[in-house]
This record gives structure tokens, sequence and C-alpha cells, in this order.
């Protein structure tokens, strides 16, 4: 069967080239995403600044857990947020370790010179790398700094450089002769440093030379030895972020990609079968098995599947590097993690996809088979419209499914569970109506056909071909309904959360004016003593875990908060917020299972762990973060101390605390870290989107070509091209009419079931341009894919086309 | 003469309870082996139901049929298919032939579906007989409408099939056309005794057979033989009016 599949193949390219697309596109989509995955999996940093050094001691960079189980018990370990630090003492322990020759401490802290960020070190650190100098002499006293190569400062300049302690003027001594990639340095004096860094006995890394074990030196510490590439992961604890990062992102995307992937090769596979309706039923008139019928149609799959997931995941890793690129211009991705290229990821897309289409050919074969060989003999029969028991049943069983999901997303509060969860359930209401499309065209052509009749001759005919159709315009409709469901809920998921940050963010913000980014807690004191200044509140973001689980927290300066934020307090009150204390929105109190009062267990930013008593619950944590701590608790905790300051002064302009305190308002606000979250999901999601629009033009331009003989037809009896074409145009838009119909209400329970589990609202934030923008698109892609095909099937003699077999 | 098709009471009910039609209504008739029949009757009159049953296309609601000596009743779809590859051959009207397919891979589809090596100097003969020698290659698009019929029957005989069934296998073909693959039928009959059975509404073609069956309401209404087709028309038209 397999030379037979082969030879319709060849003979049919253009009813195969459908499926070939769709094959393509999913197998390069899940072969990127797969590298992706791989990278989060298997991919690792090379050590820059700790490159000259064998062993980096420093603290434990992972919260960890164990899990008992009557079986078995594991441990499980999350990342934690910031940097953690070691006792400076520990340096001495180390160093007396027989066979280590020598220990070199580092601290590290944030330094700004223009808003540009640097990481700022004692020069006792740079034989970690090891730097040396280019030009010029080591910092010396408290006011030299040496710049690292590549920064553009040279000997002999004087920065103004700010610190967490504060914002100096500093003489440039000298520029060292190594440039590293992947950070810019700036090295002070010892002494200073440490000043400057904040954290008074600590250090936050430790280079021990040789490599020996130093174990029982860190025994009764948290500390740990690192070497190889797991000096880069300390080095970078961003890119261990990314990896985690990668992981999720890869896994959803490569799983929705492949279900789209199916749905989409379905529809194309059915779609080709129905073409080939009297083909098939001759085959099995003349001789063919139900079988034989069923392995020819896998064979072809097989064929078109291996050579589609053949160039498509050579395609994936172009595409893989791409997504790359995007990620690290969108500070996703540290540009230093490196993407891991093997064989597999390629070698899963291509079983993804061969399974894809092996499924897609199976289940089209059902119907196939079904094709009764009578119907090769004289004048066919009408495709009936009835929905084959099994597929009924299949489709209502997914509509529960949709229904089961949809109310388990409207409990989700936390994002990176309600995300994929969201995804899938809009793919099982496609599925869902996919399956009952038949049933769907036929209730929905009966309404669209009163409004057809309008047009005369290509309404007319539009409407009685909707009507006899039904079948062809239901496999229409799915790709287009999954198309406009998918891209409104990828879409409006981002802005609906956005929004309502947004929102609360607005309304709880009492302060009139916003300075930062990165003030210096002296500056936040200065403007303090600003006539006219109410209060101020300095405001930190950092994340902490609970248990394993992860919160964003911000951290903020007690007095005179009410002035500044209003949180939304349910109950208790913040008041009183201190070192042991701790207020939490109430999605997070749910999840905790907490009230006032009560105590949590938390561990910082770094990794220390602390116990706080739960002075308040509010109702703003999407606008401010879960958990709010105190400002002083958590500044020891994290890698960059300098926030945002708020302040409330309704009689003073932001021109006279500017004046009042220099360089507060000199850097524009960062971008919210929610932004670029949602540009990274823009980018995954719309290639998504993408296939699913490939997928539309596909299936039209398949529907509208396999009419040649009829659309000759039409011209024989005195149809002009004119109303053909006006008839496919109305077609086409009768199909969308459905589709964004259909596709709307699927994204809006999607989305209302989300709003609600995250905002409490169930009210989605749509915006109406975008929309908008949504149904022209999916309309002007349909309309375009309908009238190119048709043009070309409607040049020539009509006489030819119609006497042309088929 | 022996009987190559039995067909004994055979009905065959469309649809359930109210909305039940009887295409065929206690049909009982032999179709000898050697013999060319005709099958004829007004639109509607059950000949394309009769056809179906008694090819093994479709399953009677009840009566038996036995096609070479194998009882039709109780046999799955894939027994059926199998029984049809070795025991009949088809000639529809229109969508004869495998696009993709050269003439001679057309000719040779239900061999190679069967798994069976075709006898060389039996698929030389058949593609002599319908004078297609020189056209092997072709694909049926190259083809005008009669020589597409030709390659048909070609297929049909290749299996040496104890009776070829044609299902208005003229119907698509102007008259000369027509008078051409008639002949090649009645020829084939003569000169290899090859069962062919083969409805029609043309009293034209039904003059090639050696008896004409009338089907009117589901029965068997009459039978000619060695008809011509003055014969067939008038029987034909007075079919017409009984039915009306």
């Amino acid at each position: 069967m397999i030379s037979l599949a082969l030879r319709t193949l060849r003979h049919r390219v253009a009813a195969f080239a459908g499926a070939f697309v769709a094959l393509l596109c999913a197998a390069a989509l899940v072969c990127a995403c797969g590298m992706l995955l791989e990278t989060g999996l298997r991919g690792g940093v090379a050590p820059e600044r700790y490159a000259g050094t064998p062993m980096i001691v420093t603290g434990d960079q992972f919260v960890r857990e164990t899990i008992r189980k009557p079986e078995k018990t594991k441990t499980k370990a999350k990342p934690v947020a910031e940097r953690a630090w070691v006792p400076a003492s520990l340096a001495e322990r180390v160093r007396r370790v027989p066979g280590v020759s020598r220990v070199v401490t580092e601290v590290t802290f944030p330094a700004y010179l223009a808003g540009r960020p640097f990481q700022g070190h004692g020069w006792e650190s740079a034989p970690l790398t090891p730097f040396t100098l280019r030009a010029g002499r080591e910092p010396r006293t408290a006011g030299e700094v040496v710049a690292e190569a590549g920064t553009g400062i040279s000997v002999g300049a004087r920065v103004p450089v700010r610190t967490p302690a504060g914002t100096g003027t500093y003489l440039v001594t000298g520029v060292t002769s190594q440039d590293l990639p992947g950070q810019d340095s700036l090295f002070f004096a010892t002494a200073e440093a440490r000043r400057l860094a904040g954290r008074p006995g600590q250090v936050s890394a430790i280079g021990v030379f040789p490599a020996v074990d130093v174990s029982g030196a860190l025994h009764d510490t948290t500390a740990l030895a690192y070497t190889g590439d797991e000096r880069g992961t300390v080095e970078f604890p961003d890119a261990e972020k990314a990896r985690v990062k990668l992981i999720s992102l890869g896994g959803a995307l490569g799983g929705t990609s492949l279900l789209v992937a199916i749905l989409v090769v379905v529809g194309t596979f059915a779609l080709s079968i129905q073409q080939r309706q009297r083909e098939i039923a001759l085959l099995r008139a003349v001789a063919a098995t139900p079988r034989q019928v069923r392995r020819m149609l896998g064979g072809e799959a097989l064929l078109v599947s291996v050579v589609a997931g053949l160039l498509g995941s050579a395609a994936g890793v172009g595409l893989g590097f791409w997504l790359r690129s995007r990620f690290v211009a969108l500070d996703a991705m540290p540009e230093n993690l490196q993407l891991v290229v093997s064989p597999f990821p390629l070698l899963a897309a291509l079983a993804a996809t061969v399974a894809a289409a092996w499924a897609a050919a199976r289940l089209s074969a059902r119907r196939a088979v079904r094709i009764r060989p009578v119907e090769a003999l004289g004048e066919a029969a009408l495709p009936t419209t009835r929905i084959p028991p099994g597929r009924l049943v299949a489709g209502l069983l997914c509509a529960g499914g949709g229904v089961a999901l949809t109310v388990v997303l409207s409990s989700l509060s936390v994002e990176a569970a309600a995300s994929p969860v969201t995804m899938l359930t809009a793919l099982v209401w496609t599925v869902a109506v996919a399956l009952l499309g038949p049933l769907i065209a036929d209730a929905a052509t009966a309404v669209l056909a009163v409004a057809l009749r309008a047009s005369r001759v290509g309404g007319y005919l539009a409407a009685a071909n909707l009507r006899a159709g039904a079948k062809r315009l239901a496999s229409v409709v799915t790709p287009l309904t999954l198309m406009v469901a998918m891209t409104c809920v990828i879409l409006f998921v981002q802005t609906t959360m956005g929004h309502a940050a947004q929102e609360q963010a607005a309304a709880g913000t009492r302060a009139g004016h916003v300075l930062g980014p990165h003030v210096p807690s002296g500056a936040a004191a200065a403007v303090r003593k600003v006539p006219g200044v109410e209060a101020v509140t300095e405001v930190l973001h950092t994340s902490v875990r609970v248990g394993l689980d992860k919160y964003g927290a911000q951290a903020v300066t007690p007095d005179g908060l009410g002035s500044t934020m209003d949180l939304g307090v349910l109950s208790g009150s913040l008041d009183g917020l201190d070192d042991g204390s701790v207020a939490v929105s109430r999605t997070a109190a749910e999840r905790l299972g907490v009230t006032v009062g009560e105590k949590i267990r938390l561990t910082l930013g770094d990794g220390t762990p602390a116990e706080l008593r739960v002075i308040a619950v509010y109702a703003r944590g999407l606008g401010f973060g879960d958990l709010t701590l105190s400002h002083a608790l958590v500044v020891p905790h994290v890698d960059d101390p300098l926030g945002t300051a708020l302040v409330t002064a309704p009689t003073v302009t932001r021109a006279d605390l500017e004046r009042a305190v220099p360089g507060i308002g000199d850097a524009s606000p960062a971008a919210e870290a929610g932004t670029s979250n949602a540009e990274v999901s823009y980018v995954a999601m719309g290639l998504i989107i993408a296939f699913t629009a490939i997928a539309v033009v596909n299936t039209l331009a398949m529907s509208t070509s396999a009419r040649s003989r009829e659309l000759a037809l039409l011209r024989l009896v005195g149809t002009t091209r004119r109303q053909v074409l006006r008839m496919l145009r109305l077609e086409t838009l009768a199909a969308v009419a459905i589709a964004v119909v259909i596709g709307t209400g699927i994204a809006l329970l999607t989305l209302s079931a989300f709003s609600m589990g995250m905002t409490d609202s169930p009210v989605p934030h749509i915006p109406p341009l975008g929309y908008l923008a949504v149904v022209v698109t999916a309309a002007a892609l349909a309309l375009l894919a309908t009238v190119l095909p048709a043009r070309a099937a409607l040049t020539g003699r009509p006489a030819d086309a119609l006497g042309a077999r088929e | 003469m022996t009987d190559v098709v039995r067909m004994d009471a055979v009905s065959k009910v469309y649809g359930k309870g109210q909305g039940a039609v009887a295409a065929l209504r206690e049909v009982s008739v032999g179709i000898p082996r050697g013999s060319f029949t005709a099958v004829m009757g007004p639109s509607g009159s059950g000949k394309s139901t009769f056809l179906h049953c008694a090819a093994g296309l479709d399953v009677p609601s009840s009566g038996s049929v036995r096609l070479g000596g194998s009882e039709l009743a109780g046999m799955d779809e894939t027994a059926l298919t199998e029984l049809r590859r070795q025991r009949v051959g088809f000639v529809f009207q229109a969508f004869n032939l495998v696009a993709a397919l050269t003439v001679i891979e057309n000719i040779t589809l239900p061999l190679r579906l069967a798994g069976v090596r075709p006898d060389r100097a039996w698929l030389d003969e058949v593609v002599s007989r319908v004078g297609l020698e020189g056209r092997t290659g072709h694909r049926p698009a190259q083809l005008s409408g009669g020589q597409q019929q030709r390659v048909a029957i070609a297929r049909a005989l290749v299996t040496r099939p104890e009776v070829v069934f044609g299902d208005e296998p003229t119907g698509a073909l102007d008259t000369m056309t027509a008078r051409d693959v008639l002949t090649l039928l009645r020829e084939i009959v003569d000169a290899t005794g090859q069962t062919v059975v083969m409805v029609t509404h043309d009293p034209v073609a039904a003059s090639y057979a050696d008896v004409a069956l009338f089907l009117a309401d589901g029965r068997i209404v009459d039978s000619v033989t060695a008809p011509t087709s003055e014969q067939v028309a008038e029987r034909m038209t007075r079919l017409g009016a009984w039915v009306r």
C-alpha cells in the first residue's frame, strides 16, 4: 500500500500541501520549544569573573525541602531570588584547611553610573578572574575606583557613582586589561567596597586556591563549595532563574503547539479525505478492504510527516535561535546562557510530528472507511451532515472537559498555574467545537441564510452552498475559531492581568510623586526633611518562598505608610509593621491558610529563614505584591537595596524635590517586571497565533481550489466571474462570522474564569481596538485565502475546467 | 447451464418504521453462466439496489444471495471485499479510474490489492482485447471517455471474475462511443464466456444483451429473451405507465 500511497501523494501534491505545511510548522515549533526546554534542563553558563578560581565558596542558592512519603523520601530544591552571602570569618576557616594555599574574598553590590548598572567589587577580588591593569594603578583610597575595560571610562575621569550607601564622586585611577562580556564591573578600594555593600562581616563569595575538599570547614554553615560550571551559576543567578523560566515556557509552548498541530492536521486530513471520497469509494468497490484503505491513508500520512518533520525540525533549530535572541533582547534570558544544541529536540520533533500525523490519519480514516463502496456508483449521494454517534459522544465529553477546566481555572490564583490551564481550556473548548462542528454549522447557517439572501445572486448561491455543504463549512470554521479563540486568550490574558494590577496600583497609590529607580536610603532621608513633605515610603521588590512556593513581595518603610499607600486592608492593621511581622494579600492568605495573628515561616530572598507574625490581610495583592514586609528586614537580604520612593507632599512640586535632593529623578522609571513577562509571552505565543493563521489560510485555500469544477459549472450556466467571487467572499465571511462568534465565546469563557481566579472579578479587560484588530485580521486572512485560489481556478475556459477529471 | 448469481426472495428496505422504503421486494432470479443480462427499469424501480445486492456491495434486508456458490448473507465487510476482489468485476458510469495511476496500474489495481502477481499473458490479452495497446503508460486524464471505459472493462476482466457488473457503463458516453463499448462487451461474452450483468435505461444498450429483465416498484415484472431495442422501448413505455 505504501507504493500506492506514494503515487497518490505525487499526483495530489496540492491536497497534501496543506497537511505538509501544518506538520512542518508543528515540527519547527516543537523543535524550538525542545531546544528551550533542554537548555532549561541542562544548560549552564561558563564562569567569567570566577574563571581564574578553581573553587568558589558561597551560600546555598537553593531552598531545599525534604518531602517524606511512605515509600520514599526526596528532596526538592528551588532557587532563591537573591545572592546568598556568607560570613567573612569563614574565609579564615577555609584558609586553614590543609592544602589550601590562598583564599580571596569578594563583595558584590550594585553601582549606577548615570543610570547604567555596574557591579561594584573591592580590588581584593581581582585575582578571582584574574583582573590585571592595562593602565593606571589600583584604587588605594576611599575615593578611587578602577573601571573594567570596554566601559568607555578612562583614567583620570571623575565619575558620580550611586550605591546603596548614597551617591559619591570617584576618581578613576586605573582600567583593567580584561573586558568580560556578561557584566560591567567597578573596583573600589577594599574597605570602601565593604562599606558600600552595607553588610558588615559578610562577603558574597570566597575564592579558594587550589580546589580541595573544604567540606569540613563548611559543615555547620549553609555555605557550599562550587567548582567547574557550577561557578557560573553562582556568578549569574539570573541564568538560574532564566533556566527555570525556560523549562516552564518551553513545556507550555511545546505542549500547546503540539495540541494545536494535532487539531490542525486532523482538520486538513479530514478535508483531503472528504475531497477524495469518490476515489476511496472506488478503491473500496474494486477490491480494497477497510484495513487496506486505512493502511494507505496511514502510509500517506507517514510519508508526508517524515519529510515535513525532517525539514521542520531543521527549521526549528533556526527558530530556537531566533527565540533565544528575542528573549535576550527582552532581558528574559541572560546573554551568556547559551542554547544547548543536541539531536534530542530534533528527534523529539520528528517523533511528535509523525505521531501527530499518524493519529490524525487514524482519526480521519475512521471517516474514510465509513465511505460505502456504493458511493462510487452512479450519482453519489450528497454528503450527509448527520454526526456519527462516536463523534457526538467525544464532542460532548470534550465540552464536559471544557466545563471542568473552566471551573478549575476560576479557582486558580497563581499565574504560573493559571497560564497553562488557560491555554488548555481554550483548546479543549475548540476541540469540542470542532467535533460538534457540523451541528453548529447547521444551526448557524439557518440564521445566516436570512441575512445572505439580501444579496440576490451571490448571497442566494452562498446561502445554498452553506446549507448543502455544512461539513465543508465546519472544516473551515474550526481553524478560524481556533485562531480567534487562541489569539484573544493569548492577548487578553496579559491585558487582563496588567489592567488589574495597574488599576490596583493606581487605586492604592496615594503618594503624589514616585521617585526612582535606584533611590539610596540617604536620598530618601533627605527628601523626608524637605519642607512640605508629609511622608516618604521606600519600596523594594523581591520574592520570598514559603516552603517551596514563590511569592512576590514588597518591602516598605512603615513610617507614614498610610498616607503614601493604601493596600486595602481587610483585617488587622499595617501599623507596627516591623522586623517580626508581615502583611499578606487575601489570595496569599487563602493559599497559605493564615489569618491575622498567626505566624508564617518563610525564606527571604537570599535564603535566610524568618518567622513572621501576620498583622494584616489586604486586598490589592496584584498591584503591590502578595506579601508586604518591613524595609529594614529585607534590605540586608537583597542584591540591590536601591528601590523606589513614594512621596506624599501635596504642596511640593517634583521640580522642588529634585532641586532639594539632586539626582533622584534623573533616570526614567524602569519598566515593570510584568510588562517584560508579557512581551515574552507575546513572542512565544505569537508563534502559536501564526501557526493557527497558517492553518486558516491552508484550509480555505484547500477548500476553495477543490471546487474548481463547481465554479466552472456556475460560470457555464451564466454566473459572471464577479458573481462567483462575491458568492465565495460571502461564504467565507459567513464562516468568519460564525468563527468570530464561537471563538469570542470560548475566549470570553476562558478569560472570565482566568480573571475570576486571578483578580476576583469575572470581567476580563479586552481593549476594543485590540479585539477589532483580531477580527479584522481573521477576516482579511480568510478572504485572501479564498479569493486568491478562486481567481486561479477561474482563469482559463470554464469548459476545460469542467472537462478535467476530478 | 449453472447460475453464477442466484437470488432468492431478496428484499431490501431502507430506513425504519414509518419512513421505511422497500427498494426490492422478494426478488428471485438466476443469472446463467456465460450470459449477457440487461437490467431495465424506470428511475426508482430498484435496479441500482438490485445490482448492489447481487454484487455484494450492499447487504439485503432479507433473502439469500449466492455468488458463484458462496452465500453472501452473514459476511462482514472485509469478507465481502475479498469476495468482490476475486469473483466480481465492476464498470461504473464515471469516476472509474484512480487519477494518480497509469492505465496498466489501474488495470492491475485489484491484483495489487489482493497481493497477486499479474499473469503476463492474460494481461496482454485483456489489453489487446479492449484495444489499449500502446496506451498503457498514459494517465486517465490523457484518455477520452470511451478509452477510460475500456480501461475500466479491462480492470474488471483482469481477475477472471465469475461475473462483471456494469452500472450504466455507457451512460456518460456519446452514441458512437457507447456502441463501441457495448460491442466490446458483447464480444467478450461471446469469445470468453464471461458473464455480464448490466444496469441500463437505454433500450439500445439492452438490445446487445441475451436477456432483458424489467424491474418496476422493486419487483421483476417481465423478461425478454434476445430483445430488440424496439421491444425494450415498448415495454419501458408500458412500465412507465404502470408506475405513474
